[in-house]
């Protein structure tokens, strides 16, 4: 428990540290930052190719590629994580994952990484966890189908990251081995 | 969101303790936001909304704002500089023992932890209840309190050790 001497120098501390001052804002500053973020949240809203437009994107090429190949043949399962896609695929058996990105704009050189789990391959690539190659996307939605061959039962998160300029987005897709 | 403006203005600059930081911070929030504007007419606080968003954006950029501050740290204030530059700093109004004592605030606050400096700060010196920094940083109440303690404790400890202060 603090005592009288303890209480007496806390009291002292409030009362300075409610004068302890802080610069105002520049005059205009707050206009201009409006002014700003306008202007530039309009150009990323313009340039974005961007994880919302994506994730849903890849997301309607799974469901696709879902109903045309998968879901009448097997079962639902449960989901662990909702947010994350999810695929099932069959032990030594090849499925094609379409992603799907959307892009507002033409980008040259992006750069695509695919990272694969333990057990999990691209065709093409035996033995590699992560690919990475330089890819142009065109205005509108861009397929990018990816043969994928699982090789144990573990299986785990493939993660594909596009990258362009400073800007980059992670799309994360859930794979269960039956 | 303008009549927040002043509010997170103030809590930017208590999260990144200098001007060319807090501005940085308060312009990337209003261009996060406005990709938000329809979730904002349908937020009850959208002052709240605004402070975690920002929060958020500090701490994700974390290493972005300490390697500016870093790199800028002469073109604003940050504890422990001394409150020369700051509004008050001149201020005839305080006498010159007071004015000494909120340099030794300044020095000591500089010595407390990022966490415990900016309970203290928000608390103490802005006024934000208890439930509202637990609903800011995401720590439950209990939590705050023990923080806030313990950094007014160690405030207390600092400022003791130097004989001119107490």
């Amino acid at each position: 428990m603090p005592n009288q001497h303890e209480n007496q120098q806390d009291q002292e501390i409030l009362e300075l540290l409610k004068d302890y001052p802080m610069p105002e804002a520049a005059a205009g500053f707050f206009d201009q930052a409006l002014v700003r973020a306008t202007h530039e949240g309009s150009r990323r809203q313009r340039n974005r190719w961007l994880m919302t437009g994506f994730g849903s994107a890849v997301a309607a090429g799974l469901v696709l590629w879902m109903i045309g190949g998968f879901l009448l043949t097997t079962p639902d399962l449960p989901v662990p994580d909702a947010t994350i896609p999810g695929i099932t695929m069959t032990l030594e058996e090849p499925r094609t994952v379409n992603l799907v990105f959307a892009s507002a704009e033409a980008l040259d050189a992006a750069t695509l990484t695919v990272t694969l789990p333990e057990g999990i391959e691209m065709s093409g690539f035996p033995g590699q966890r992560e690919i990475t190659w330089q890819t142009s996307l065109n205005a509108g939605k861009n397929l990018l189908p990816l043969k994928l061959i699982a090789t144990s039962p573990l299986g785990g998160e493939v993660y594909a990251t596009l990258r362009h300029d400073d800007r980059g987005r992670t799309f994360r897709l859930r794979i269960d081995v039956s | 969101m303008r009549p927040h403006f002043e509010r997170l203005y103030r809590l930017a600059w208590r999260l990144t303790g200098q001007k060319a930081e807090a501005e940085d911070l308060f312009q990337e929030l209003l261009i996060k936001a406005f990709g938000k504007t329809d979730d904002l007419m349908h937020i009850d606080e959208p002052g709240s909304w605004l402070s975690r968003m920002m929060y958020n954006l500090f701490i994700d950029e974390r290493r972005r704002f300490a390697r500016h501050r870093m790199q800028t740290v002469e073109e604003g204030h940050m504890s422990g500089e001394g409150i020369e530059g700051l509004p008050g700093g001149h201020n005839t109004a305080l006498d010159h023992e007071r004015y000494e004592r909120l340099k030794m605030l300044d020095k000591a606050l500089s010595q407390l932890s990022d966490e415990h400096r900016l309970i203290v700060l928000l608390h103490d010196t802005e006024g934000y209840k208890m439930t509202e920094i637990q609903e800011l940083i995401g720590v439950p109440v209990g939590t705050v309190k023990s923080r806030l303690h313990r950094a007014r404790a160690r405030l207390r400890e600092i400022l003791s050790a130097d004989g001119t202060f107490f």
